[in-house]
């Protein structure tokens, strides 16, 4: 089997990309996901559960993300839910996109272009 | 958290909106992400409103969909897990790709049943798509004007002669434009072509024009595509080209716009060039009088109501008024928006009431007829195109009966196949479904190759077509013939796999699978299902045949009619005498001069000319008054009005029944003298001497009485099935015409006299336009064209269908033998005569044949009548014809059933009974 090279996934579409940090710290369900994504952004970005769940399905393809046997949280314990964590692979991939963005975010801010815009 | 706010509605969107969604993916995330849309209704969070939400989910529904299916197709083996093979739900997809492939396989397989089927299946397909789209161009494309369907055309309808779609005249016209009500507009034309005379430095040419109303292209729609049509009231020194005519006669030069041509003697200045798509008018909407019967326009000039050029036309009485009591206009209309062709017609009947009380005199009697525009210029070939389209459809059955027929012969030969995979767990529906499939592939190749063969079939149809057919031109193929050879394909494909799919999933694996029975278990259904399809086949190929042999038939007795006159060794020609002749002293020393020259070229019999050549032109009336029988004007008889011109009725070869015909002494001084046929003899003069009576003709009807000198044999002037009509004869002598038609009779082939007629013609005078040179023969033959081409295409069907009948029965047959074998090696075993096997086996066949025969006849016999329009001189139920056909087929059945009983006369019994 090849090796597997995170890079091959960038750049991920923002949609993936707000889903593996919703995921970053700890196992969610679908509904939760845009939950986070929400109020995380603070309203800005609006996730429909069409969008989600497409985008849900290809990083379960890619194997970025799993799906999870049980629920992290006994009590909260929701029998008709499905919980997503993320994968060894989706850690690396969700790592070299923010590296990606980092690098990006630096250029901009040589540029000048923050400036003023970071109060 | 509150208690969900439950809104089914929105729910049941959802859900439905979800559908959007491939299969798989519903069943994997469609319960969350609907209790995920539950959730973030009842603590409105939605961010866009449950509309928003539904065109997220359906466009992305979608993506995901178009996703899966490409992958599906091109990355086969790289199927992500959600859609993974061995999940159920793209179990579809898997399948029918397993099937292809094992299609596949087997054509590969078996070359010369591969290619059979779909040669069958392309030939069904293709002729099938190439005469769909002959009706599509012809009847249902749109005519080339802006919304097309509400145009209709006005006539006037003359009751006394029970005339519906007469001519109107120019007076009556424009009070039908100002008075009615239904209309958006009303436009006027001449119902006639006009052969103009284009005179250019190197001679006079003809050039065929219509004259229109100025707004006519306006009401019409359509715009010139280089230049302008006519403003509102433009009236005369204007000119607009035909698109054909701009190429042909101007090399397509964009600078002949704003220069001026010499038409007729009036200068024009040419101001726009047509699209090549307009038309106008079609054949059909011209009258039935006119000086040509050419209609393709090269230009189209405005009608003046006043001036010169009305004068010119004729359309102003010696009054100065516009003429009343003349028809020769057309007039084509636009219906006012919901307005009906039946609420026109009652609004144009109310107009023409009053018109009746207005004006006795001219309008007594006329009412008014409204057609919509498309059954004005198609009407009359819409019941052949109709016979035509019935006709192939047999065929098509019929092919895909007998490739239906191969595929079940295959089937029983892969029973043993069918049956192990019915062992191994292959449900019926499954197998039914991969036979299915078999011949949908089947059809699709076919149809694939069939388009080939419609582009062949409608190149060689719109060769063979009669120029006159209308709309010929404007056959081509579009997405409406495309979405027909699609969907004919399908049908195809899931007709002929029906029958095999079904009888083959009543396989039972045991019997078959049993040693040495050598596939004898779905025989019942089978038998059945092959015995169906020889009668099936019969029966058509009875329907079809028995078609074509009444059109062959009435074929034969329409040329086998006598026109009155010899048509052999006939040469015709039409030409306009030279501008500068204006008064008839110089028409007729330039005639003298002409016919003396013409009768001493060498090969002429006789020459003679007329202003009407039987089955060549138009024609033209006049209504008479006979002397001693006062009727007021409107009720005059009208009869067919000719000049006969030097010696006309010789060089025709038509009978002088009684008196005399025109000798030079009836000259322009002498007492006028007229010549009638026998019909106007018996119509006008039942039981009395027509001789010496005496007539007028014309609208007033004032000039001196003329003298009926003789009487000639009837001949057929518009067609030889048309019956003759009365005709009147006057002596080109006492009014000598501008624009005649010659005849010239030869010793030899006519056809070779065309060039020494065209070189003494530019002798005699250099503006002396020679156009329409024909043989009789010609025109007789061109007079049955479209006849012959349905003809011609029906009788292809026709032999098609006997030769597929052959085919079908000699295939069954040939599969009843094979099964048969081991029976007739008992029988032959046991001392059967070889005869006796042969008579059995044939009479077999004869009995389906029969069967087939009974039922073809049956189906036919209320079939037949539809044919009525296009038959002449027999009836429908031609008994010739219904004892004939059946006969035929019951033959070609016993022959064809011969070969396959021979084998089985040669069976050698030890063999086949060591099959085992």
């Amino acid at each position: 089997m090849d090796k597997f090279r995170p890079d091959t996934f960038l750049p991920l579409t923002p949609v993936a990309f707000e889903i593996l940090l919703a995921l970053a710290d700890g196992e969610r369900h679908g509904y939760s996901i845009l939950q986070e994504v929400e109020s995380r952004s603070g309203g800005t970005v609006a996730l429909h559960a069409g969008t989600l769940y497409r985008a849900l399905a290809r990083l379960l393809e890619s194997d970025l993300i799993e799906e999870c046997k049980t629920s992290p949280d006994p009590a909260n314990q929701d029998e008709r839910r499905r919980y997503y964590g993320l994968t060894s692979r989706g850690i690396a991939v969700a790592r070299a996109e923010v590296v990606r963005l980092e690098g990006q975010l630096r250029a901009a801010r040589t540029r000048r272009l923050l400036k003023g815009a970071r109060a | 958290m509150n208690a969900p706010r439950r809104s089914p509605i929105a729910e049941a969107l959802f859900s439905l909106g979800l559908l959007a969604y491939p299969r798989a993916f519903r069943a994997r995330f469609g319960a969350e992400m609907r209790d995920d849309f539950r959730r973030t209704r009842t603590v409105g969070t939605n961010p866009s409103g449950t509309l928003g939400t539904l065109g997220t989910l359906l466009s992305n529904g979608l993506k995901e969909r178009a996703g899966a299916a490409r992958r599906w197709a091109f990355f086969p083996n790289h199927t992500p897990h959600l859609y993974e093979p061995s999940g159920r739900h793209f179990m579809f997809w898997d399948t029918l790709r397993a099937d292809i492939r094992h299609t596949l396989r087997l054509a590969v397989k078996t070359p010369v049943f591969t290619s059979l089927t779909i040669v069958a299946l392309a030939l069904g397909i293709g002729a099938t798509s190439a005469i769909f789209a002959v009706v599509n161009g012809v009847l249902l494309r749109p005519m080339p004007y802006r919304d097309d369907g509400r145009l209709v055309n006005l006539w006037s309808f003359n009751t006394s002669e029970n005339r519906p779609r007469n001519p109107i005249s120019p007076a009556n016209f424009l009070d039908f434009q100002k008075m009615n009500t239904t209309l958006d507009g009303l436009e006027g034309y001449f119902t006639f072509v006009t052969p103009t005379q284009l005179v250019t430095d190197s001679g006079t040419e003809v050039a065929y024009s219509v004259f229109v109303t100025s707004n006519m292209f306006n009401m019409l729609g359509r715009t010139a595509a280089t230049g302008r049509t006519f403003t509102m009231g433009e009236e005369s020194g204007v000119v607009v080209l035909s698109d054909g005519y701009w190429r042909r006669r101007f090399g397509a030069d964009a600078a002949v716009i704003g220069k001026t041509l010499s038409v007729s003697g009036q200068t024009l200045q040419v101001i726009g060039i047509m699209p090549p798509d307009f038309v106008f008018p079609y054949a059909g909407m011209l009258g039935p009088s006119g000086f040509t019967r050419v209609t393709g326009v090269d230009m189209w000039l405005p009608i003046a109501f006043s001036g010169p050029m009305a004068v010119n036309n004729r359309m102003l009485s010696q009054s100065g008024q516009i003429v009343r009591n003349v028809h020769w206009f057309g007039a084509i209309g636009r219906l006012k928006a919901g307005v009906s062709a039946e609420q026109a017609e009652a609004d144009m009947m109310t107009i023409a009431a009053q018109l009746e009380q207005a004006y006795p005199a001219t309008n007594k009697g006329w009412r008014a007829t409204v057609v919509r525009s498309i059954d004005q210029s198609v009407g009359t070939i819409r019941p052949a195109l109709m016979i035509l389209l019935a006709g192939i459809a047999f065929v098509l059955v019929m092919a895909s009966v007998n490739v239906a027929n191969l595929l079940l012969a295959r089937s029983i030969a892969r029973e043993k196949e069918l049956a192990t995979r019915a062992a191994l767990g292959a449900g019926r529906a499954r197998l039914a479904r991969q036979l299915l499939t078999e011949s949908v592939l089947f059809a699709l190749a076919g149809g694939l190759v069939g388009m080939a063969v419609m582009s062949w079939t409608l190149r060689g149809l719109i060769a063979l077509a009669p120029a006159d057919l209308p709309r010929i031109s404007e056959v081509s193929v579009d997405w409406r013939v495309l979405l027909a050879a699609g969907l004919t394909t399908m049908l195809t494909g899931v007709l002929v796999g029906l029958l095999p799919a079904l009888s083959s999933a009543s396989v039972s694996p045991q019997a078959s699978l049993q040693d040495g029975s050598c596939g004898t278990a779905g025989g019942a259904l089978r038998r059945r299902a092959r015995a169906g399809l020889v009668v099936a086949e019969v029966a058509l190929a009875v329907a079809i045949t028995t078609g074509a042999v009444l059109l062959l038939r009435s074929f034969v007795s329409v040329t086998n009619v006598n026109p009155g006159f010899d048509t052999s060794h006939l040469l015709t020609w039409q030409m306009n005498v030279p501008q500068r002749l204006t008064t008839p002293t110089d028409r007729l020393a330039f005639y003298r001069d002409f016919f003396a020259r013409i009768e001493t070229l060498p090969g002429v019999v006789s020459v003679g000319g007329t202003t009407r050549v039987p089955l060549g032109s138009t024609s033209v009336t006049t209504s008479v008054q006979i002397e001693g029988r006062p009727v007021p004007a409107a009720e005059r008889p009208e009869v067919q009005f000719r000049r006969a011109m030097h010696n006309y009725f010789a060089a025709m070869g038509i009978p002088i029944r009684r008196g005399r015909t025109f000798d030079p002494d009836d000259g322009p001084t002498a007492p006028p003298v007229a010549v009638i046929n026998e019909t106007m003899a018996r119509r006008l003069f039942p039981g009395q001497e027509p001789i010496g009576q005496h007539v007028r003709t014309g609208p007033g009807a004032t000039g001196p009485w003329t003298t009926i000198v003789g009487v000639i044999g009837d001949i057929r002037h518009g067609g030889l099935e048309e019956e003759p009509q009365p005709e009147l004869y006057i002596n080109y002598l006492q009014g000598p015409p501008v624009s005649p038609f010659i005849v010239v009779r030869t010793t030899a082939d006519p056809a070779l006299m065309t060039e020494t007629i065209r070189a003494e013609a530019r002798r005699i005078d250099k503006n002396l336009p020679v156009y329409d040179l024909r043989t009789m023969s010609m025109l007789r033959s061109e007079s049955v064209s479209t006849r012959r081409f349905i003809l011609l295409i029906v009788g292809a069907f026709g032999v098609l269908a006997l030769g597929l009948a052959a085919i079908g029965v000699y295939g069954v047959m040939s599969l009843v033998v094979s099964e048969r074998t081991r029976e007739v090696g008992v029988r032959l075993a046991l001392g059967a005569e070889p005869s006796q096997l042969l008579r059995m086996i044939v009479m077999q066949a004869a009995r389906l044949a029969g069967i087939g025969v009974a039922v073809g006849v049956v189906a036919a016999l209320p079939l037949a009548p539809l044919l009525d329009s296009q038959l002449y001189g027999i009836r429908s139920l031609d008994p010739l014809t219904f004892i004939a056909v059946p006969f035929v087929l019951m033959t070609i059945a016993t022959l064809a059933a011969l070969v396959p009983a021979r084998k089985a006369m040669l069976v050698d019994p030890l063999t086949a009974l060591r099959i085992e």
